[in-house]
């Protein structure tokens, strides 16, 4: 019975019994949903005959849809239109946009009321029909909600759909309504002028001009030595963020994040990957280096893990870097391997070789040692399998 | 969140102090029953380390932090240099310094810095230079019973897969399960291949609506799944995905399972309750734990007597299970409230095995029967579910596959 306390204790579950208190006992089916206002702010794409439209709901679009607040669940709920105009039929991979989503019944469960089987039969209902529903057929525009888990700020919303033999996938940066004081640039990531940039054309002068950045973030100040730059990512952003997407990789920016300074600025976006429980795993901080390569763009990357991984509670330690960054590194590539988005694959100089013995000490107090090489990962839109994966040769971790 | 720091404290106690020098004579038993493969030119041997035998070669109790190290060897006598993918083996496996600090605490600085030396140095270390023999352990979520080792190496333009099923010491071994990978379990006259489409949809609406109860008496979830491939490629893609087997159901897990439900907390080895086909509970039962054990996918398969092309076809059924509860239908008295849109959690695996790499075809056939939402049937445990009675069928090859290469049976239309 303790033990039952305990459960009805933990904050999950107060949600949960909270939101069914205050919405399911009397929970009543909303009147046709209005759905003007998400168009307004939602965002579109068209590639391939397709077009995709999607929003991010608010507090108040979830009670006017659902009857109650889905957020409150720690559930995002986000609306999609797909219009199909190929003359076959589509079908929306959910794992793609999730890999750990949330089905419709699995969100209106949570909103069951003991002993009320006819308002749960009915809540039941109205989420299964608000739910996305494949396949799209030829010619049709469909709509729906999927449901999957937070993101602040920017959701990074990415929709692979599949037909025969192709996939056509979208990835989407989506405002979060309900952000008080979010800074308008996080919804349009930093950009450069026209002129800004240099456009290499071949691999090799890519690669020295790779080793010429610089080898660590900075403070704001623009001194002392932050984390290392040791990986770079070249690519369109929406093949980049589908790949990330695909591996479990959300958009979750901290407090300490804004502190490594690169280009005199703060990450323009931080990934971090969501291990078991929700526990703290690697992350990735991306600044826009003023580089194209053929024309695509080229970011460069922090990535590393906190010390203390999934065997510390979460929440209670300040995220501090482990000393092993090659591993974080190594591994990003290694999980990357299987998200189909990968092209090529090089690792340059630029970082500088730190030993165990003789480590570096960051700005934060940290210690890393490294082989100082950069991972530098190239995008494709294509899928690619494992073995479509093409290796430069270049240096040697 | 005090009662989160609280049961971390009493783990990192635990763990700590237990922390002993690795004998100098290591137990190298593990080697003596190592499964070797050969692809090309490059060979493979792999074993999985009991709890002793983990303790015994990193000095820790890694099993008591659930972590279970797999041994891999690879001789590479091609002309190029490959590099094994951890992720391949386990989505969720540990790196290695990361396992290190799950016994760190307490113990000095100096002392950690060894535990992560001791760590790093026993870890599978890329790359794999041709002419080399390189060997170490990836450290795995702790399975009991066996485990599917997937060994994914890969190189510019090439991968090369090794698909392993190692027992793991120690542990009550799930024999039914093993059997089936290790021997024909039909007579030959019993076993039929198809290499005709059309007649192979035909046997599998053939085939029972549902799997039932021991004695036949009593339809259960339906079976919505046909698995067409084996251990080399049907499995990969589970392993790859993260499914992993279940560990059998005995009152030890019982027990983890019901404290794991009380405390919110992920524990992968919530055991599923039997269900029969073709006279016999599943063969094999996997599930991919999520957030916490409120939220588990689970599937049970049987194999059948069918082959298509010569590769094994497995019937079986999935469900999404939306949370615990207690029911007086099961003998342990606790069961995972599924998702009664059965539907929903068949696209789901068929969706996430799309990114596995390994599948090839998708198609979709009668056999469960229309069950509509405003009648629902129910399954032993009274959940009630309905369902359009397709039946999802996924065929696998070896060779990696991208996204753009999966093809549809002209079947039923897709769902």
């Amino acid at each position: 019975m303790r033990g039952v306390r305990r459960f009805f204790a933990s904050a999950p579950c107060a949600a949960i019994l909270s939101l069914c208190l205050a919405g399911c006992g009397t929970w009543q089916a909303p009147g046709d949903f209005n759905d003007a206002g998400l168009r307004a702010r939602a965002v579109t794409a068209s590639r391939q005959d397709v077009r995709v439209t999607a929003a991010v709901l608010s507090a108040e679009d979830s009670r006017r849809m659902f009857g109650a607040d889905v957020n409150r669940l720690d559930v995002q709920s986000i609306w999609v239109e797909v219009r199909n105009q190929t003359p076959e039929r589509l079908w929306l991979l959910r794992p793609g946009t999730d890999p750990d989503y949330f089905s419709p019944l699995e969100v209106a469960w949570s909103m069951h009321s003991p002993l009320a089987g006819e308002t749960n039969a009915r809540i039941d209902d109205h989420f299964d029909r608000l739910g996305f529903q494949n396949p799209i057929l030829p010619g049709e525009t469909r709509a729906g909600v999927l449901f999957v888990h937070p993101e602040r700020l920017t959701r990074l919303l990415n929709l692979d759909l599949l037909q025969t033999k192709r996939l056509i996938p979208f990835s989407l940066f989506l405002p979060v309504p309900d952000e008080p004081g979010a800074p308008s640039s996080e919804t349009t990531l930093f950009s450069y002028a026209e002129g800004e940039s240099t456009d290499f054309k071949d691999l090799s002068t890519l690669r020295a001009s790779l080793e010429q950045l610089p080898c660590c973030a900075s403070d704001s100040r623009g001194t002392g030595v932050g984390d290392p730059l040791n990986a770079v990512f070249v690519g369109e952003l929406s093949d980049i963020g589908a790949a990330l997407v695909r591996r479990s990789y959300r958009r979750d920016s901290q407090a300490g994040d804004a502190s490594q300074q690169v280009f005199g600025r703060a990450p323009d976006a931080v990934l971090r990957k969501i291990a078991q429980g929700g526990a703290p795993s690697t992350w990735i901080r991306v600044w826009l280096a003023p580089i194209r390569f053929e024309g695509r763009r080229v970011f460069v990357a922090q990535v590393g893990r906190p010390v203390g991984g999934r065997f510390v509670p979460h929440g209670t330690a300040d995220a501090v870097l482990h000393g092993d960054v090659d591993e974080a590194r190594n591994l990003l590539v290694q999980d990357l391997m299987y998200s189909g988005g990968l092209d090529k694959l090089g690792f340059a100089r630029g970082v500088g070789p730190a030993s165990p013995t003789q480590p570096r000490v960051t700005l934060s107090g940290a210690r890393y040692f490294t082989d100082g090489l950069r991972a530098t990962l190239f995008f494709a839109i294509r899928p690619l399998s494992l073995s479509d994966v093409e290796f430069l040769d270049w240096a040697a971790p | 969140m005090m009662k989160r720091a609280l049961q971390a404290a009493a783990v990192a106690v635990a763990l700590a102090g237990c922390i002993s020098p690795p004998s100098p004579v290591a137990s190298q038993d593990y080697k003596s029953r190592a499964v070797t493969r050969t692809e090309g030119k490059v060979r493979v041997s792999t074993a999985v380390l009991s709890a002793d035998e983990s303790a015994t070669v990193y000095g820790v109790p890694l099993a008591r932090a659930s972590i279970q190290p797999v041994w891999i060897e690879v001789e590479n006598r091609e002309d190029r240099t490959y590099y094994l993918l951890s992720p391949g083996l386990d989505p969720n496996f540990f790196p290695a310094s990361e396992a290190s600090e799950a016994f760190a605490s307490g113990e000095s600085s100096e002392q950690r810095v060894g535990l992560g030396q001791r760590f790093r140095e026993l870890s599978f270390r890329n790359p794999i230079l041709p002419g080399s023999t390189t060997s170490g352990f990836v450290l795995t979520n702790l399975d009991e019973g066996f485990k599917f080792v997937q060994i994914d190496l890969v190189t510019g333009g090439r991968a090369r897969a090794f698909s392993i099923l190692a027992t793991v010491p120690g542990f009550r071994s799930d024999y039914r399960a093993t059997e089936v990978f290790r021997r024909e379990i039909y007579p030959p006259e019993k076993i039929v291949d198809y290499t005709d489409d059309a007649a192979f949809r035909a046997a599998l609406e053939a085939l029972p609506c549902c799997a039932t109860n021991e004695d036949g008496s009593k339809n259960g979830d339906p079976l919505n799944l046909v698995i067409v491939g084996g251990l080399d490629d049907a499995f990969p893609a589970f392993a790859r995905r993260g499914w992993r087997p279940t560990e059998l159901k005995w009152s030890g897990s019982i027990l983890k399972m019901v404290a794991s439900a009380l405390a919110g907390e992920r524990y992968p080895y919530a055991p599923v309750s039997d269900l029969y086909m073709f006279g016999r509970a599943q063969d094999l039962a996997l599930q991919k734990a999520r957030d916490n054990v409120h939220q588990r996918n689970h599937l049970r398969l049987w194999l059948s007597p069918l082959r298509h092309h010569g590769k094994q076809v497995w019937v079986g059924q999935i469900s999404r299970d939306i949370g615990s509860r207690a029911t007086i239908h099961t003998p342990t008295f606790t069961t995972h409230k599924i998702d009664p849109d059965v539907d929903e959690a068949r696209a789901g695996l068929t969706q996430d095995l799309a990114y596995s790499q390994s599948i090839a075809k998708i198609g979709f056939v009668k056999g469960v029967g229309t069950v509509p939402k405003s009648t629902p049937r129910g399954n032993l445990t009274t959940d009630p579910y309905y369902t359009d009675g397709l039946r999802s069928v996924l065929v696998f090859e070896h060779r990696p596959i991208s996204l753009a290469e999966v093809e549809f049976f002209p079947w039923e239309s897709r769902p």
